[in-house]
């Protein structure tokens, strides 16, 4: 398991109780119409600070990645590590591991499917991504 | 604008032990005042940028005994700080600020026994809200992150490994020539293409060293520079952008960055154009940034950087030396500090055996964050006309 535990504050809370239940949030600006990540205090394209969470496709392609290759301890070695840049359909940007991907597969502007997986009972449910 | 960089003090650099950065900053400024010929007591300006391990600042003034300051502040605009602080300590000395500005850089991140990326405290962070999410999936280092930035470049315009071994053997083959650079057995392209994938397209070859150290260097006025004992390095143009990709559809990260809009204000406030550059120290975290940043100066086409540093142009003997002293691939890994302190041998035209002939205008950059903070310098041994 790549994903490390990740606890939730009061900004971050509707994000994973939506994650919970397999469903990606965003933050959405209703004056732009624009969507920003989930961290986004600001609209990222106006500016604006009327942003709200809004559900999202769950879909996007890839931007670009990269593969840490799993190191050798101890006899044996740790599968290799894939991460990628994901554009969400509605725009925003995700960094995010892709368990068991094929890697001759993975492409600029590859498909993929936005999962939530809960790397341990005391973390909330993370985004992954995987080919389609 | 008229100053000019009248000293410069480097440490011994890399795995030296024992020291604490205010230490090795306190070295250094020392080092440089005696390069430069003036007393320690004449300093009035501090400008203090804490490296990786963020251990030292503007309380350095203390231990310098420094007891007539009239500027004084820790700076930090990560890698382009350097840059940041000459810039701030010409506009001091021209306003009637101050007369003599020490700018430095000091880090002591690795410790004896322990491997290079234990000097990084990245993973330790508790992981708390939508903010730790990209750390959380593993992105956690600065590796990964470039190589994001890579392979977006690779793809766009067919950048390759190899091109990216061209930097690392160039800079190498500087870096033998540099009694101060780390790393001095030659390397080739083979070596760069068997060395261990760090974050894919990334290999070890491609990635900067980890160094204990500091670099320090003096500020005055152009008319007090003529009076000292070495050959002045006139600051004649600076420029500051940084980017704010948005993380969000049409963002340019990877492709384009702060290189672009700092260099053509530095260049338009020197009064110089691209073609004028004799010797060029760039940023080199990684070898893909020595390639961007090239490109984005205008030394090619954008997409041409790939084919541009296969050429050799940037070795020794090439059509624009870059990174004379091994950057911080193979030099040392000191920040903006790395490009600048060799810029200025350069200029002065120290560079002893590795001294590139033709050095009247000097290219420094500097980046910080991931391709997020960008600096430029222009520097030349002449007085601008």
């Amino acid at each position: 398991m790549a994903l490390a535990s990740v606890v939730r504050d009061d900004f971050s809370a509707p994000f994973f109780d939506a994650a919970a239940r397999g469903i990606l949030l965003l933050r959405h600006s209703p004056s732009s119409g624009e969507w920003s990540e989930p961290s986004a205090v600001l609209c990222a394209v106006t500016q604006a600070d009327d942003l709200e969470w809004r559900e999202a496709a769950g879909t996007g392609a890839i931007v670009s990645w990269t593969v840490k290759p799993g190191r050798s301890r101890d006899g044996e070695t740790a599968p290799d590590v894939v991460l990628a840049l994901v554009e969400t359909t509605e725009g925003p940007w995700l960094s995010l591991w892709l368990p068991d991907a094929d890697q001759a597969r993975l492409a600029v502007g590859a498909p993929v499917r936005i999962d939530f997986v809960q790397p341990n009972a005391e973390s909330e449910h993370l985004p992954v991504a995987s080919l389609v | 604008m008229s100053a000019a960089i009248v000293g410069l003090g480097i440490t011994e650099m890399g795995k030296v032990y024992g020291k604490t950065a205010t230490q090795f900053a306190v070295e250094a400024i020392t080092l440089a005042a005696q390069d430069a010929g003036i007393a320690l007591s004449e300093i009035d300006g501090l400008l203090v940028n804490p490296g990786v391990k963020n251990d030292t600042d503007l309380r350095l003034q203390s231990v310098l005994r420094m007891q007539n300051t009239r500027l004084l502040a820790t700076i930090q605009g990560f890698g382009s700080s350097a840059g940041q602080m000459v810039q701030q300590a010409a506009m001091a000395i021209d306003a009637g600020m101050a007369d003599v500005v020490v700018c430095v850089y000091a880090d002591a991140p690795l410790t004896e026994g322990k491997r290079s990326s234990d000097a990084y405290p990245g993973q330790a962070r508790a992981m708390v809200g939508v903010s730790s999410l990209a750390p959380a999936a593993g992105l956690r280092a600065a590796p990964e992150r470039y190589a994001l930035a890579a392979r977006r470049h690779m793809d766009a315009y067919g950048t390759t490994s190899e091109q990216l071994g061209a930097v690392a053997v160039a800079a190498r083959q500087w870096a033998v020539m540099n009694p101060h650079a780390q790393m001095r057995e030659p390397i080739t392209l083979e070596d760069h293409q068997a060395s261990r994938v760090i974050a894919d397209p990334l290999r070890l070859l491609d990635c900067c060293l980890v160094s204990n150290g500091a670099v320090a260097v003096i500020v005055t006025s152009a008319e007090r520079a003529a009076t000292l004992q070495q050959p002045p390095v006139h600051v004649w143009g600076w420029g500051q952008s940084h980017p704010g990709y948005t993380n969000h559809r049409d963002s340019d990260f990877g492709l384009v960055t702060g290189a672009k809009r700092s260099g053509a204000d530095a260049l338009r406030m020197a009064g110089v154009g691209v073609s004028d550059v004799d010797v060029r120290e760039i940023y080199d975290c990684f070898t893909y940034t020595t390639l961007v940043t090239l490109e984005d100066y205008g030394f090619c086409e954008k997409g041409e950087g790939g084919a541009l540093v296969e050429s050799g142009a940037l070795a020794p003997g090439g059509s624009l030396p870059t990174n004379t002293g091994g950057g911080e691939l193979s030099g040392y890994y000191m920040w903006g500090m790395t490009p600048l302190s060799e810029a200025v041998i350069q200029a002065r035209g120290q560079g002893g055996e590795r001294q590139v002939d033709k050095h009247d205008v000097v290219l420094v950059s500097g980046n910080g964050g991931v391709l997020d903070f960008h600096s430029t310098l222009v520097l030349s041994p002449h007085r601008k006309g």
